[in-house]
């Protein structure tokens, strides 16, 4: 399996997420599609800067040279802790809406919100 | 020092009013007068010409994170500070959870470690971090209208975020850099490869859905119109231009002058018809917020230092009117208790004389009358331009923000009726002031002689033309009412619209 490798599983993630995104309209597997395309730009991250046989770069035994580049990896754990909080908001966001008007659907809620502004 | 003591400073007093909740709206006013301290050392050693830069962490640049004071950054920071002080000031007697105290400090602290970074992952972080704070003041009331608006803004700036971070993998793979001093240099003759150009498009597609470019921003009409008075005009006067100075930043090293041009006059004329054929007077300054943005953009593409000081001074200008007319907005709603301009009309004696008069400064300051902010800053964006096409689509731009607010006039009227009660006077008269003297203090930010030399006498004469022309349009327009298409504003055709948006970004990009 040398043809696939973490850059294109992250492609398809994407284009997967968005897809999901655009045509279902269930409010939390919107969130669901969004959860994937933020993985799917960390897999990207990660895959993408660290090609080859290279090793995790954790100090442990003998120095070796053939270490990944630990800075994206560093960069990564921000980026994963900012989505996570993102869809957690999102999510009561989501809660507080279903409260209202008791469905998830995006279509309907849209409706629902847009007839109350003209009133 | 002062650099990292501005964003953290509030970061730290943003957690402390979290602690001490009963002292969170006294704290306020003291942190914004160490901001004014801190913000005018700053200026005096930039102006001074000393390099006010600090690189964290101990590394160099190429690993550690830069912070660097400039002209930009400063006059940014001093917008976000007038801004600050006067949304104070307009909620200052009004009982509001210390919570939101503490979302407007952790606000300023994103603005102000968002002007000073150099650093595209920094960026992105702090991006993050404002606009999390900016959903939450969204959707503060817990309006269900509110709630809806922001998750919708949420949900785009999640994906526009996303895409930024894969333009930030690809460039790091190719240079080995996220400093963007360094990656200029790097760059150097790498224009026409491919990566570039992808990397290019999807940093710029990613940080204009968060700047009020119109194709990208279609949540911003919503978001803007149904926030609280107070928190629209930090969004639409601040949190926009945040976007913006990061597209100013990635205009220096990358290479993105044409798409940046025509997604400015995009913006400027759909959002400026759009303007108007609206009724509803907060969602038409939101959508003056967008074709606003159009100037600024088409500022930035030319790129030449006239043009971004231009832009530069119409984005605090645009900041200090779309504020103070957003806060009167707010007060005019409230007290007329309706959202719609002809209904506002009918009830005009229930609103506050001062809140007609800031609306009516707002009013002329946006359309360019001579000595206020809006002319200035115009003034030095049509000096900048050297072509014909832009130059008229300009003054289309223009002209179709002086036909929306002609719908205005009727309200403005300050010597009819009205009581001083409850009138934000302070709040109005900081915002104000700032309008009436923004010429003078822009000397601050370039040359006198070079601003001086171009505002000419034709400039005043054309804005002038302008705004009776508009005056004229409005009365011959006003039987045509139209309904324009809603549906792009929802989240699905919003998305597709990004999408298909970006492929003509990188098009752009790859093949002029």
């Amino acid at each position: 399996m040398e043809s696939i490798n973490g850059i294109m599983i992250a492609i398809v993630l994407f284009g997967i997420g968005i897809f999901a995104l655009i045509i279902r309209r269930d409010l939390v597997i919107k969130l669901l599609a969004l959860g994937l395309i933020d993985s799917s730009s960390v897999l990207f991250l990660v895959s993408l800067n660290a090609e080859g046989d290279g090793i995790a770069p954790i100090l442990y035994g003998p120095l070796a040279a053939n270490y990944v580049d630990p800075l994206p990896q560093a960069l990564v754990i921000s980026a994963i802790v900012i989505n996570f909080s993102l869809l957690a908001l999102a999510l009561v966001f989501v809660m507080l809406l279903v409260e209202r008007y008791h469905t998830t659907d995006s279509v309907r809620i849209a409706h629902e919100v847009e007839k109350e502004r003209q009133s | 020092m002062i650099i990292v003591l501005l964003p953290l400073g509030h970061f730290l007093l943003g957690v402390l009013s979290l602690l001490w909740q009963r002292g969170a709206r006294r704290l306020f006013p003291f942190a914004l007068l160490a901001d004014a301290s801190l913000i005018g050392t700053l200026w005096v050693r930039v102006a001074g010409g000393t390099s006010a830069s600090i690189v964290l962490g101990g590394w160099g640049r190429d690993l550690g994170i830069e912070l660097s004071a400039d002209r930009i950054g400063l006059a940014f920071s001093t917008l976000a500070l007038i801004l600050a002080i006067a949304v104070t000031a307009y909620l200052w007697k009004e009982r509001l959870r210390p919570y939101f105290y503490v979302l407007l400090h952790f606000l300023l602290a994103s603005v102000f470690a968002l002007v000073f970074a150099r650093d595209l992952f920094n960026i992105y972080v702090i991006i993050e971090l404002l606009t999390l704070v900016s959903f939450l003041l969204v959707g503060y009331e817990r309006k269900a209208q509110q709630i809806w608006a922001s998750l919708n803004y949420l949900i785009l700036a999640a994906l526009g975020m996303a895409m930024y971070l894969f333009g930030v993998g690809i460039i790091y793979y190719h240079t080995g850099t996220l400093n963007l001093t360094l990656l200029a240099e790097r760059i150097i003759g790498m224009h026409d490869q491919m990566w570039l150009i992808t990397a290019s498009t999807l940093l710029v597609v990613g940080v204009s859905i968060k700047a009020g470019v119109f194709v990208f921003s279609l949540w911003l009409p919503a978001a803007h119109a149904s926030a609280s008075p107070a928190v629209s005009a930090l969004l639409s006067g601040l949190v926009i231009k945040m976007g913006v100075v990061v597209l100013l930043r990635l205009s220096t090293v990358l290479d993105i002058s044409l798409p940046l041009i025509v997604m400015g006059g995009l913006t400027g004329v759909v959002g400026a018809v759009y303007a108007m054929f609206t009724y509803e007077l907060k969602r038409l300054l939101a959508f003056s917020t967008l074709s606003q943005i159009g100037y600024l953009l088409i500022g930035i593409g030319i790129g030449t230092p006239l043009a971004i000081a231009g832009s530069i001074s119409y984005a605090v200008a645009h900041g200090l009117f779309k504020g103070l007319l957003f806060l009167a907005a707010g007060q005019v709603v409230h007290t007329t208790g309706s959202a719609f301009i002809p209904q506002q009309v009918a009830r005009r004696e229930k609103i506050p004389r001062a809140t007609r008069i800031a609306l009516l400064v707002g009013t002329l300051a946006i359309a360019g009358l001579p000595p206020l902010a809006g002319f200035c800053a115009k003034g030095l964006l049509s000096a900048a331009t050297h072509s014909l096409a832009i130059h008229l689509l300009l003054v289309f731009v223009s002209l179709g923000t002086v036909i929306s607010f002609s719908k205005l006039v009727p309200l403005l009227d300050p010597w009819r009726g009205g009581s001083d009660e409850g009138a934000k006077t302070i709040s109005y008269g900081i915002l104000a002031l700032s309008i009436i003297a923004f010429l003078p203090l822009s000397f601050l930010f370039d040359g006198r002689i070079q601003v001086l030399s171009s505002l000419s006498l034709l400039h005043a004469g054309e804005s002038i033309a302008i705004i009776a022309a508009g005056l004229l349009a409005h009365h011959v327009l006003r039987r045509h009412y139209t309904r324009l298409p809603q549906r792009i504003f929802r989240l699905e055709e919003a998305i597709l619209t990004i999408l298909s948006m970006f492929f003509v970004t990188f098009l752009l990009l790859a093949f002029f």
